[in-house]
C-alpha cells in the first residue's frame, strides 16, 4: 500500500515532484557551525532516561505471560506444599491411635488457647474424632471416659449408636476440672483423627467480681437491719425493715447460690467429644490420586484468592484509572484540535 | 560518514549501536531544515527552529532508541514539536498585537522558494506544506509519515496527493 501510494504521487505529478525537490533548501553554514559546536552529549545512564528508553509495549508481552506463568506456578507450589506432608503427619500421628500408651498428639491442642490460671473462666470444647471401625468405636468411647475420670472429672451423658448400614457415632458430655483440661483434650485427640474442634472460652471474673460485691451489700443490709430491729422503732417502720430484712435474706440466699453455681462452672470445663466412624471425603485418602485432589483444590483456592485481590484492587482503582484515561485523551484531543488549527492557517 | 557510538541504549541487554550525534546531526542538518521550512514558509524562522532542535536533540540524545525509527523520523518529531511550540507562541503574540496594536504591520516574510512554485507553496496551509515536505523532499515513506504527523495512513496519503493537486492547480494557473 506505501510503496504504490508512493509510485503513484511520483508518478501523478513527476514534473512537480522534481521541481519540489530541485528547490534549494540546504541549511546554512551559520546554522551548520551552530550545530557542529555543540559536539557529543554526554550519553551516561540516567535512572528517568532508562525509564523512557524501556521497551514497555513490548516488555509487557513478556512480562503479562511470565507474571501468568508465576502465579499458577505459586499456586501450584502452595497447594502441593498444603496437601503434604503436614495433613499426612496428622493423619498418621492418629492413625496408630488405638493403643494404649500414645504419644501426646503435638500440634493437635498446640494452637489452642489454655485456661488462664488465677481467673475464672468457662471453657467449652467441642472435638469430633473418627475412628476406624464399629470397634474402634466402643473401645475409643469406654478409653474417653477412662481418660476423664482419671483427670478427676466426670461423663455427663454418652450416647453411642451403631445402626445397621450407617456409620456409628457415639456422643460424650464430659465434665473436666479446668486445671486438667488442656491435657485431657490432647489425650482425647489421640483417640482418633481430629476432623472437627471448637474452642469456647467465656470469662467469669466480672461476673464472680460482682455477685461477691452484692453478696457483702446484702450481708451488711442485713446486719445493720437486725441491729435497728433489736433497738425501739416504730410499729410501721418495724415492719417495713422486717419485710425488707425478708427480701433481703431470699436475695442473698439465691446470690449466693448463683455464685456457687459460677464457681462450679468455672472449676469445671465441658468437652463435647464425637466419635464416628464415618469416613470424611479427602481426609482419609492417603493414595495418590487424594493427594492431588488436594493439591488442585489448594491451587485453585489460591488462584481464586488471587484473583480476589486483583479484582478489588481493580475495583479500588477503576475510577482513578478512568479519570486518568479520560484526562489523558482529552489532553490529547485538545492538543490534537489545537495542533490543526495552528496547522491550518496559511 | 556514520561514525558508531560505543555508548549504547542504557538497558543491559538490550544494548543497540547507535551512530553518533554528530555524525546524525552532520547527515541529518539539510533534511530537518528543509522541513522546517516548508513547516513554516519562512527562512528565518526554519533556521531558528533548526538550530532549536538540534540543540533539543542533543539534551535528549540519551533517549533515542534506533530500533524505534530512524534518526530522521526521531529528529522530525523534535522539529514538529519544536514549530508547534513557536506557532503557539505566534498566534498568542498575533493575538495580543490585535487587542493592543491593529495597526502593527507583519513582519516581512523570506519565501520558501522562487517564482511560481514559492508563490504557490506559500498559499498552502502548513499543515499541506509539512506533509509534502515529509513525502517529498524527505522521502518518508506512507506509515512512517502518518506516525510523524500523528494521523492514519490513508489521512496522510489524502493531504498529500491533496496538496499536491493544489500546488499543481496553482503552478497551473500562474503559467497561464
Amino acid at each position: 500500500m506505501p510503496a504504490t501510494d508512493t509510485i503513484d504521487f511520483e508518478r501523478e505529478f513527476e514534473d512537480l515532484v522534481a521541481e519540489l525537490r530541485a528547490l534549494p533548501s540546504v541549511a546554512p553554514d551559520h546554522v551548520r557551525e551552530h550545530v557542529r559546536a555543540f559536539g557529543e552529549p554526554d550519553v551516561g545512564p540516567q535512572f528517568w532516561d532508562r525509564l523512557v528508553t524501556f521497551p514497555w509495549r513490548r516488555s509487557l508481552l513478556v512480562l503479562a505471560p511470565v507474571c501468568v506463568i508465576g502465579l499458577v506456578s505459586a499456586a501450584l507450589v502452595h497447594g502441593l506444599v498444603n496437601s503434604g506432608p503436614k495433613r499426612e503427619a496428622v493423619v498418621t500421628a492418629h492413625s496408630g491411635a488405638a493403643k494404649t500408651a500414645r504419644a501426646p498428639a503435638a500440634g493437635a491442642f498446640d494452637s489452642l488457647p489454655a485456661p488462664s490460671p488465677g481467673r475464672y473462666q468457662d471453657y467449652e470444647a467441642w472435638m469430633t474424632l473418627r475412628v476406624r471401625d464399629l470397634q474402634a468405636l466402643t473401645d475409643r468411647t469406654n478409653e474417653a471416659m477412662q481418660v476423664v475420670r482419671a483427670a478427676g472429672g466426670y461423663v455427663a451423658s454418652v450416647q453411642q449408636s451403631t445402626p445397621a448400614g450407617s456409620p456409628g457415632q457415639a456422643d460424650l458430655v464430659l465434665r473436666v476440672p479446668i486445671a486438667r483440661v488442656e491435657n485431657v483434650l490432647v489425650q482425647l485427640s489421640t483417640l482418633g483423627t481430629v476432623i472437627d474442634r471448637h474452642l469456647s472460652i467465656t470469662d467469669l471474673e466480672q461476673v464472680v467480681r460482682q455477685q461477691r460485691a452484692r453478696i457483702l451489700q446484702l450481708k451488711l443490709f442485713i446486719a445493720r437491719a437486725l441491729e435497728q430491729l433489736r433497738g425501739t422503732l416504730p410499729a410501721d417502720v418495724r415492719l417495713r425493715l422486717q419485710l425488707q430484712l425478708e427480701q433481703a435474706r431470699s436475695d442473698l440466699s439465691k446470690l449466693t447460690g448463683a455464685n456457687k453455681a459460677t464457681l462450679r462452672q468455672a472449676s469445671l470445663s465441658r468437652v463435647s467429644l464425637t466419635l464416628t466412624t464415618q469416613k470424611a471425603a479427602g481426609a482419609t485418602k492417603k493414595s495418590g490420586s487424594g493427594r492431588v485432589d488436594r493439591a488442585a483444590r489448594d491451587a485453585a483456592s489460591f488462584l481464586a484468592a488471587a484473583g480476589a485481590v486483583l479484582l478489588y484492587l481493580l475495583i479500588v482503582l477503576s475510577p482513578l484509572l478512568v479519570l486518568t484515561a479520560a484526562v489523558f485523551w482529552g489532553v490529547r484531543a485538545y492538543r490534537r484540535r489545537e495542533e490543526r488549527r495552528l496547522l491550518a492557517s496559511t | 560518514m556514520r561514525a558508531v557510538n560505543a555508548v549504547t541504549t542504557s538497558w543491559p541487554g538490550l544494548r543497540v549501536d547507535r551512530p553518533s550525534f554528530s555524525a546524525v546531526a552532520e547527515s541529518e542538518l539539510d533534511a530537518v531544515h528543509r522541513y522546517l521550512l516548508f513547516l513554516t514558509g519562512n527562512r528565518s524562522v526554519a533556521e531558528d527552529l533548526t538550530g532549536e532542535t538540534f540543540e533539543k536533540a542533543f539534551r535528549l540524545w540519551r533517549r533515542f532508541d534506533p530500533r524505534r525509527g530512524t534518526p530522521r523520523v526521531w529528529l522530525c518529531r523534535i522539529a514538529r514539536t519544536t514549530a508547534l511550540d513557536y506557532f503557539r507562541a505566534e498566534d498568542r503574540r498575533r493575538k495580543r498585537e490585535e487587542r493592543y496594536a491593529r495597526d502593527l504591520p507583519n513582519a516581512e516574510e523570506a519565501p520558501v522558494g522562487t517564482g511560481a512554485l514559492g508563490a504557490a507553496l506559500a498559499l498552502l496551509s502548513p499543515a499541506e506544506r509539512e506533509v509534502v515536505a515529509l513525502r517529498v523532499l524527505l522521502e518518508l515513506d506512507g506509515p512512517t509519515a502518518a506516525r510523524v504527523l500523528g494521523i492514519s495512513t490513508t489521512a496522510c496519503s489524502t493531504r498529500l496527493s491533496r496538496a499536491l493537486k493544489r500546488l499543481e492547480e496553482m503552478m497551473a494557473d500562474a503559467r497561464d
